[in-house]
């Protein structure tokens, strides 16, 4: 019998080690619920994060980037997040002129007590990306199941 | 001051820099092959000073050669080279006390292909091409032509914000020119700005299924100098180096975030390219970003860090959650 599967997003989290990763750690702990659509990455420090990483997972056929650090003022190593910001700013603003749904690209400060906020914002950018719909922008040569719609 | 004055002045300040061994290279232009082009000279050489030109066709960005040639040089520039310079010290690629750089106020630069779809003739079939101010004369057959010069210089040269160098030792003229045409400097990117986010990406999908990914770009820019490119890594391999559209368009995508910061707008990447993908109309875009977000002009100022290793406490973050 065939299944007919609704479409989900599939959201690559960038999670620094000492802030985010340990506020998504909390909100599993206090059994928040959150959407299962995002894949989670450590990284030491949301600076870490080089926009390659984000084109490379958009090429992949990701439908959505999440970069998440500490809050500024609160990075482990003083100022790696102050990095991330100017960084993942000019590349947000760049893809959207390529033509970049810039939805696809998100970031949020979530602390290692914000376990709330982190289910707040995985859900908020998972409803986020499934109005924008499935990353076709580099298709042609993904798998197909990835992009397996409703029919 | 006349072209030739400028040259004369070049030849002498270049001559004596040799001569005294306060450098050991001179990088600068000669006349090229073919009409109306000029290509770079780099020598050592005292007898190949009297070879160095000054024209309205010196177009290369010569400051890309800093860091290659070893030793001290003497190197002729125009305002948009003079702050790839800057950057390039900013990055610690090249010691300002190793470079003399001898400045050309520039009035714009002429596209050959912009005059030749002008007069309808081909380059070889032209007599001469002369700049007189805000006006270019053009000879064919014996028949003389006079158009605005801004109908015939490059894109990138239109409406020119720092046509003097910002960094010089000798300054070969003492005029600051004014260049017109700041709107249809910016006509190309307008348009793709009023496409749908679609049709955009449709756009550069076309654009880059023609790219051969002979890296003309990468190897032409001042601002790209890194010893090792990201598209050559093999551990891992980020992009792959068959040159489909979908890696053609990251490795262009990614080019420009690296150079973010550091791009003065010259333009060489587009002529470079031996394809013509409007590659300028995605250099130009993170430019206007970057002085955007934040205020950030590259190459004008030697002691500023550069862009991406530096923050402000308070910035643009309403995209954050």
């Amino acid at each position: 019998m065939k299944q007919d599967l609704e479409w989900e997003p599939r959201l690559v989290g960038f999670l620094c080690k000492w802030c985010s990763y340990a506020g998504a750690d909390l909100a599993g702990t206090s059994r928040k619920k959150y959407p299962a659509n995002i894949r989670v990455i450590r990284v030491p420090c949301s600076g870490r994060v080089d926009p390659l990483f984000i084109l490379k997972a958009l090429r992949l056929g990701f439908d959505g980037v999440l970069v998440s650090g500490c809050h500024p003022g609160d990075c482990h190593y003083q100022t790696g997040n102050y990095y991330a910001r100017r960084r993942i700013a000019i590349t947000k603003k760049f893809l959207e002129y390529i033509g970049i749904d810039p939805e696809r690209i998100q970031a949020s400060w979530v602390s290692a007590s914000e376990g709330g906020k982190f289910a707040e914002v995985v859900t908020a950018v998972a409803k986020g990306l499934k109005e924008v719909g499935p990353n076709k922008l580099f298709a042609d040569e993904r798998r197909e199941h990835r992009t397996k719609t409703t029919k | 001051m006349k072209d030739g004055n400028i040259e004369q002045k070049l030849q002498s300040e270049a001559k004596a820099l040799l001569e005294s061994g306060k450098v050991d290279y001179i990088i600068g232009f000669e006349a090229g092959s073919l009409k109306f082009t000029t290509t770079p000279l780099i020598t050592n050489n005292i007898a190949d000073i009297d070879r160095l030109v000054i024209n309205p066709f010196i177009v290369n960005n010569l400051s890309v050669y800093l860091t290659e040639v070893k030793g001290r040089v003497g190197i002729v520039v125009k305002g948009c080279d003079s702050r790839s310079i800057v950057t390039l010290i900013q990055d610690k690629q090249v010691a300002r006390e190793d470079v003399v750089i001898l400045g050309v106020p520039c009035p714009g630069i002429i596209d050959l292909s912009k005059v030749e779809r002008l007069v309808g003739k081909d380059r070889d079939e032209l007599d001469d091409i002369t700049r007189d101010g805000d006006r270019v004369v053009i000879t064919v057959d014996g028949n003389e032509t006079e158009f605005p010069t801004a109908e015939v210089l490059f894109d990138n040269c239109l409406g020119c914000e720092f046509p003097t160098p910002k960094e010089y030792d000798v300054l070969l003229d003492e005029f600051s020119p004014l260049v017109a045409g700041k709107a249809a400097s910016q006509e190309s990117l307008e348009k793709l700005k009023g496409m749908t986010p679609e049709q955009r990406w449709e756009f550069w999908k076309n654009e880059f299924s023609r790219c051969i990914r002979c890296y003309a770009c990468r190897n032409i820019c001042p601002a790209c100098f890194c010893e090792r490119c990201f598209v050559e890594e093999s551990e891992p391999q980020w992009i792959s180096p068959v040159p489909r559209w979908q890696d053609n368009l990251m490795f262009q995508i990614i080019r420009n975030i690296h150079v973010a910061g550091r791009c003065t707008d010259c333009g060489e990447c587009e002529r470079a390219c031996p394809v013509n993908i409007p590659l300028r109309s995605l250099t130009k875009e993170m430019y206007d970003i970057v002085d955007d977000l934040f205020g950030f002009k590259a190459g004008m100022d030697k002691e500023a860090a550069p862009l991406l290793t530096a923050y402000a406490l308070e910035e643009a973050e309403d995209f954050i959650r």
